[in-house]
């Protein structure tokens, strides 16, 4: 699914713009710990996390992973987000938690694939 | 091979990952595959955030060629008193700020080991750590890199075959005056070297000391007797000088502590015993190829030679194989730095000149002490003897015995087809004077698991490995099963073996198809 569709799914509010909303993400990764994300990231994924900090940037730029939404209602300094904006990563950020964000998530994918069937 | 370093400020955190960022554009440029690629990058990430975290100061170096990459990350750190430990997943010392950022989740060092395919780790409490990996760049790199050190010189062949005979694994070919291993299955143990009557097989590396030789210099024990039994040992140690090496170390040394920790890990692995000591680089290659159910058995240590390379790793040194096992696992081993690696035949050569000279060794700190026995320790040496130990061990016909010791020379490393001198006068002469010759030395845990080789597999795919192993016993039976090595392979099952995979054709059997095939 197209991470535009995927926003409007789950109703976040997108920080960067057009940029990267056309990519495909096929794969939701969410977590706190830098190294489990780390791990996970790939080309094809969403990282869903609480961390609103340059690292998480950096993380998605070096493991080409083309967007970040950020739960809580978290908003990252300007200089984050022209960064983000700078290397082409999306930025979108959901006002529910973790739980409630991963929620909306599954079922949006989830209905996806029933419908691709 | 290209190499690059990148600096890596310690503590900060704004700065952070732009070490892997330029290691990952360099990958790009050189086209490596993206699954390789992303997994050099988490490895390489967790390196650098480290270093960050914990270090005031560090550096990434970075060698690549075409099949893999070499990743160096050394810190000016407060170092890691207990590497174990910080090998286990949800340990982590991270600062509350780290932890804040989302780091500190004791993931990093396993993450490393993950996702390369040689990682190895060292530190020093108070002074820094350094960690290494490897990660190969394609997939048929990793087997490739079943690399050995043996020289072939087809100029000096004469077709005698007597290396096809001694190769226990089968690996040597003659086909057309040249000798060939296969080396996917060469384990490294210089049996064809010894067999070989004309120097056609040799030892491979360099063939004189480094120009600017000097500094350390790490030699195994029967360096001192090569010179005839006139000659003692000092006057040896007097020629090293003269070369101008400031430090002469014996590999005793390391020795020594290996012998300890593999007892040690005996004792605490009663389930392992006989625990196999990894003493000898050419018996785990063996292990590794042939009997992969006893991989669980090997200690994970360094072998001693391998411990010494560790153990000098940031200094100028140079390491004195004595076989092609020793020359590969020191190879293997990321990262050079300043280390080289000579064979003793060629620094023996070196040493000549200077023996008849004035120099007389002056007497350096020789560590004095005792070399502790082992108890329930079996040596069992020679290539025979060591492969039939290990059917019974992998049979379970053992008990009450500790360790197991394998050599696969008959005289452990005396016995090297590199040495000119005789093994028992060498090893008499060494009991004679080794006390001088002990300690400092330290062991040093293998952190790269020792893994099954794929070398005797016939194919990827299981159905056709069988469809193959099938057509090999249906063309070995056609065959008239007098292993007489006139088509080059070893015996008639190699030969069909060959012949199946597509490496010889029928007709190199000289006595099958005299009539209709040929």
């Amino acid at each position: 699914m197209r991470l535009r569709r995927i926003a409007e799914k789950i109703g976040a509010k997108v920080l960067t713009g057009e940029l990267g909303l056309d990519a495909e993400v096929d794969a939701v990764y969410a977590g706190d710990r830098v190294s489990e994300l780390l791990s996970r990231a790939s080309e094809r994924t969403l990282l869903v996390t609480n961390l609103n900090n340059r690292q998480i940037l950096v993380l998605a730029q070096l493991m080409d992973t083309p967007g970040i939404c950020l739960v809580n209602g978290h908003v990252p300094e300007p200089d984050m987000v022209k960064a983000a904006v700078a290397h082409g990563t999306a930025l979108i950020v959901s006002d529910s938690g973790m739980f409630e964000t991963c929620g909306h998530l599954y079922e949006s994918l989830g209905e996806e694939t029933q419908s691709e069937e | 091979m290209t190499t690059t370093r990148y600096r890596i400020a310690g503590g900060d955190f704004d700065s952070a990952g732009s070490a892997s960022g330029r290691l990952k554009g360099w990958l790009k440029r050189v086209g490596a595959e993206s699954h390789a690629t992303r997994r050099a990058i988490i490895a390489a990430y967790e390196a650098e955030m480290n270093v960050v975290i914990h270090a005031t100061a560090g550096e990434m170096r970075v060698a690549v060629s075409p099949e893999k990459l070499d990743v160096e990350v050394s810190d000016q750190g407060p170092g890691i008193p207990d590497i174990d430990r910080a090998m286990q997943e949800g340990f982590s010392t991270a600062s509350p700020e780290a932890v804040a950022l989302g780091f500190g989740a004791g993931l990093g060092l396993p993450n490393m080991r993950k996702h390369s395919d040689r990682f190895a780790i060292h530190s020093d409490a108070g002074k820094g750590t350094t960690v290494n990996f490897t990660v190969y760049l394609n997939s048929q790199a990793a087997v490739a890199d079943t690399q050995n050190s043996i020289r072939t010189l087809s100029e000096n062949c004469h077709e005698c075959r007597r290396c096809l005979f001694a190769c226990p694994t089968s690996a040597v070919r003659v086909h057309g005056g040249r000798p060939q291993i296969l080396g996917h299955l060469c384990i490294d143990c210089a049996e064809c070297i010894r067999a070989c009557r004309w120097s056609a097989l040799s030892l491979e590396g360099r063939d004189s000391l480094p120009a600017d030789a000097g500094g350390v210099i790490v030699i195994p024990p029967s360096f001192l007797f090569g010179f005839g039994d006139g000659v003692p040992f000092w006057r040896a140690l007097a020629a090293l000088n003269v070369l101008g090496f400031r430090e002469i170390r014996v590999t005793s040394a390391w020795e020594t502590a290996f012998r300890q920790v593999v007892a040690e890990y005996a004792r605490q692995h009663p389930e392992l015993q006989p625990v196999i000591s990894p003493i000898c680089p050419a018996v785990v290659n063996l292990v590794e190829l042939r009997y992969p159910s006893l991989i669980e058995n090997l200690a994970p240590f360094l072998s001693p030679i391998e411990a010494a390379y560790e153990e000098f790793r940031t200094e100028k040194a140079l390491f004195v194989t004595l076989c092609p096992s020793q020359q590969t696992a020191l190879t293997r081993r990321s990262y050079r730095g300043g280390r080289e690696l000579v064979s003793s035949d060629v620094l023996r050569r070196a040493a000549l000149p200077h023996l008849a000279g004035e120099a007389s060794y002056d007497n350096r700190p020789m560590h004095v002490g005792e070399i502790p026995p082992v108890a329930g320790s079996l040596e069992v040496r020679g290539m025979e003897h060591v492969l039939a130990a290990l059917e019974e061990v992998e049979g379970g016909h053992w008990s009450g015995i500790e360790v197991l010791e394998p050599y696969v020379c008959e005289q452990g490393c005396f016995d090297s087809p590199l040495l000119k001198s005789n093994p028992f006068v060498s090893q008499r002469r060494w009991r004679e004077c080794r006390d001088r010759f002990t300690g400092p030395g330290r062991a040093f845990r293998r952190e790269e698991p020792y893994v099954p080789r794929a070398g005797l597999r016939l194919d990827d795919d299981m159905g056709r490995a069988i469809e193959k192993l099938s057509k090999i016993s249906e063309i070995t039976a056609a065959l008239p099963g007098r292993d007489c090595g006139g088509c080059g392979a070893p015996s008639c099952e190699a030969l069909a073996e060959d012949i199946v995979l597509g490496r010889t054709h029928r007709w190199a059997c000289l006595h099958l198809g005299t009539s209709e095939e040929r």
